[in-house]
């Protein structure tokens, strides 16, 4: 038998799908020697960016790169190789009281990917990025060199790598603070908005709450237009908990996790079926706010208690489009962009509306900037392009970009804004695909 | 707990189910040829569980100084000692290539276990988990050396077990078909016969807790090797396999 490394691979939207060469590896030299001896290689985590951000020629799969090395009990402070998911890091951290700093709406992404999105939660506003709290981390460079980068040491490519989706080279380890938790637990109200006014003056009050998102109708028309419930959170101190939940408040029950077994048939999901969710999501809360106490993996991953979910979008696969549009135009562009939804009758099952804070000025190649963002999901079909389109002109006329890690077929003038990261070693397909689209 | 081959992708992965598992040992002692890759997952033990481990520097290779293993005891021990060597034709014939896969396959591992049997028949009590493979079951043209070395293994912990029965000692044989590690990497295999670390520790785990004497790691395997050993001699010697 000869070996074979080409795989058919696709990321999380299942779209695109290509057959290219994957190579996992623990040992440096070996990871060396494969950078040294190939062009076009990119390095690739759990592969739960939706899009073509981690395909190329060549892909270095960092799932063998999943040990943790040190962990600073007293000081929070904890340091793996890039290939541990958070999951596992918070498996590690929870049970002593720590938590992380920012995490994005799954846990199953790899600490490198983290770095090479800056991924972002619903605590932007007031805790910025997954960069925040990074202090150091070991980079495999374009000539094979394994560096250190922090922010006094090769500062330059710390920065160009932070939300330089792995076009600076491999990262291989990294080192991050933790937050101090007293239980695993968030103190959450839940408010209903009719509308986007409502929803857009929600935001406004709840800018002292640490986590706060928006689930969005996007079906909806008129002056129903962003109807939507608000999630705000805190992480709860002992005191303040239920009885019940007092008793090991670091510790939560081990949930059976389902599974979606194959590909739902591509019927299932129209406009209707999302309409009908839609309604009975907004629906299922009855009062105008509740307030309750819930564990954190309910509270920040809703969706990773479904293994596989990606398959309900069907065989041909869906697109995430995430963009933000600057906070003082923010609500006339959300407006026409709902709009465009709801008459296209793409249906989005998952639309979530947050409102950034600040950008960090030295984290240059982050996605996140001052003001809304709106996440959506789109089954791949054949209206969709138009769509995507669409939507595209909206986000730049109010100038707007979008989320490197989510995209896989906007318009490349939203989504050229990484600087500082050309090298021939390290290419990804979307990299090849934006700059050959701007030529 | 004793680890023999503590850088194989299955041994760490049972390593770290056992500790899941809430087991608690006062040292785990990770025997190793390459100190430095063991040192990093010993380090990763020490964040995730808090567990104390030693690294003790085993090649089958060399010379032994089983001196040095006096002090050293435990209820559980683990084997993952394996090597796979070259599947050529021309690796056939290569003499260094065959011995080397019959010493750490078979010849130089017996001892060793041996050293660590008569201790467990000492205290009468332990288990032995020992990674055989299917390879043995039956010489195939693909890989007979290397399955000619597990099926002596295969037959010396048989025999171990009818031994140790009565002191007291249980020995569990582990024959995993193919495996997703880097002794397997690259190489074209059916994902519906292929088993991740995290699976084939997951399965040996329960084995071990049932006290099974045998286990494929992915039950279609005992099917499969059921019909690959049934097959007549006249006809298997003509076919492919």
């Amino acid at each position: 038998m000869k070996p074979n490394f080409i795989q058919k691979v696709t990321n999380w939207g299942n779209f695109p799908v290509v057959e290219k060469e994957i190579k996992s590896e623990d040992s440096i030299e070996r990871i060396k020697d494969f950078v040294r001896n190939n062009n076009e290689v990119i390095a690739r985590g759990n592969g739960r960016c939706y899009g073509d951000a981690s395909l190329s020629e060549h892909i270095f799969s960092t799932r063998r790169l999943n040990k943790f090395i040190s962990f600073d009990r007293l000081n929070g402070v904890i340091e793996c190789e890039s290939g541990v998911l958070l999951s596992h890091v918070l498996e590690v951290i929870v049970p002593q009281g720590y938590f992380l700093y920012v995490t994005p709406g799954t846990k199953f992404i790899t600490v490198g990917g983290a770095i090479a999105s800056d991924v972002h939660g619903k605590n932007h506003h007031a805790e910025g990025c997954f960069s925040e709290y990074v202090e150091e981390f070991s980079l495999l460079n374009e000539n094979s060199e394994v560096i250190t980068c922090s922010r006094t040491e090769n500062e330059d490519k710390f920065w160009a790598t932070i939300g330089g989706m792995g076009l600076t080279g491999i990262i291989l380890s990294a080192k991050f603070k933790l937050k101090n938790i007293e239980t695993a637990y968030i103190r959450q109200e839940s408010v209903k908005a009719q509308n986007l006014d409502e929803i857009f003056k929600l935001f406004d009050e709840s800018e002292s709450w640490t986590y706060n998102v928006a689930w969005i109708d996007c079906l909806q028309r008129g002056k129903n237009i962003g109807r939507s419930i608000m999630m705000r959170g805190e992480h709860a101190f002992k005191h303040e908990l239920p009885k019940k939940m007092q008793e090991n408040p670091l510790r939560l029950k081990k949930k059976m996790i389902p599974k979606i077994p194959f590909y739902f048939p591509d019927f299932l999901l129209n406009k209707f079926t999302v309409k009908l969710f839609n309604f009975l999501y907004f629906n299922k809360q009855q009062q105008k706010m509740v307030k309750n106490y819930v564990d954190y993996e309910t509270f920040f991953y809703p969706l990773d208690v479904v293994n596989d979910w990606n398959k309900i979008y069907g065989k041909s696969g869906f697109i995430q489009y995430q963009m933000v549009i600057p906070k003082e135009k923010g609500k006339e562009g959300m407006e026409k962009i709902l709009q465009t939804i709801a008459k296209s009758g793409n249906g989005s099952f998952l639309a979530v509306l947050k409102l950034f804070g600040k950008n960090n000025p030295h984290a240059y190649n982050s996605f996140p900037t001052e003001g809304y963002t709106l996440a959506l999901d789109f089954k791949v079909n054949s209206r969709l392009k138009k769509l995507v389109t669409d939507l595209d002109e909206i986000v730049e006329e109010y100038g707007g970009r979008i989320y490197l890690t989510k995209d896989s077929m906007s318009k490349s003038t939203l989504t050229n804004y990484l600087q500082n990261v050309q090298n021939p070693k390290f290419v990804s397909m979307q990299h090849k695909r934006i700059m050959n689209s701007n030529n | 707990m004793i680890v023999l081959g503590s850088n194989s992708e299955i041994a760490q992965a049972f390593v770290e189910k056992v500790l899941e598992a809430g087991e608690k040992y006062q040292t785990v002692f990770l025997f190793t040829s390459n100190r430095e890759t063991t040192q990093k997952f010993a380090q990763h033990i020490d964040v995730k569980f808090f567990q104390q481990t030693e690294i003790i520097e085993l090649d089958l290779m060399k010379e032994i100084d089983y001196n040095k293993f006096d002090d050293i005891t435990s209820d559980l021990l683990f084997c993952a000692t394996g090597y796979l060597g070259e599947g050529t034709d021309e690796a056939l014939y290569n003499n260094k290539n065959t011995e080397k896969v019959i010493d750490i396959n078979f010849a130089k591992l017996v001892p060793v276990l041996n050293f660590f049997a008569a201790k467990m028949e000492r205290q009468r009590s332990g288990t032995m988990i020992v990674l055989s493979s299917v390879a043995g079951d039956r010489g195939r043209q693909s890989n007979f050396i290397y399955g000619s070395a597990k099926a002596g293994l295969t037959a010396y912990l048989s025999g171990l077990r009818n031994y140790m029965f009565s002191r007291k000692v249980h020995v569990l044989t582990v024959k995993p078909g193919f495996m997703d590690t880097k002794m397997t990497e690259g190489l074209p295999l059916n994902p519906a016969l292929t088993a991740t670390p995290r699976q084939a520790a997951e399965e040996i785990y329960t084995a071990y807790k049932r006290k099974k004497n045998t286990a494929y790691v992915l039950p279609l395997w005992s099917i499969i090797m059921l019909i690959i050993k049934n097959i007549p001699e006249f006809i298997f010697k003509k076919l492919k396999l």
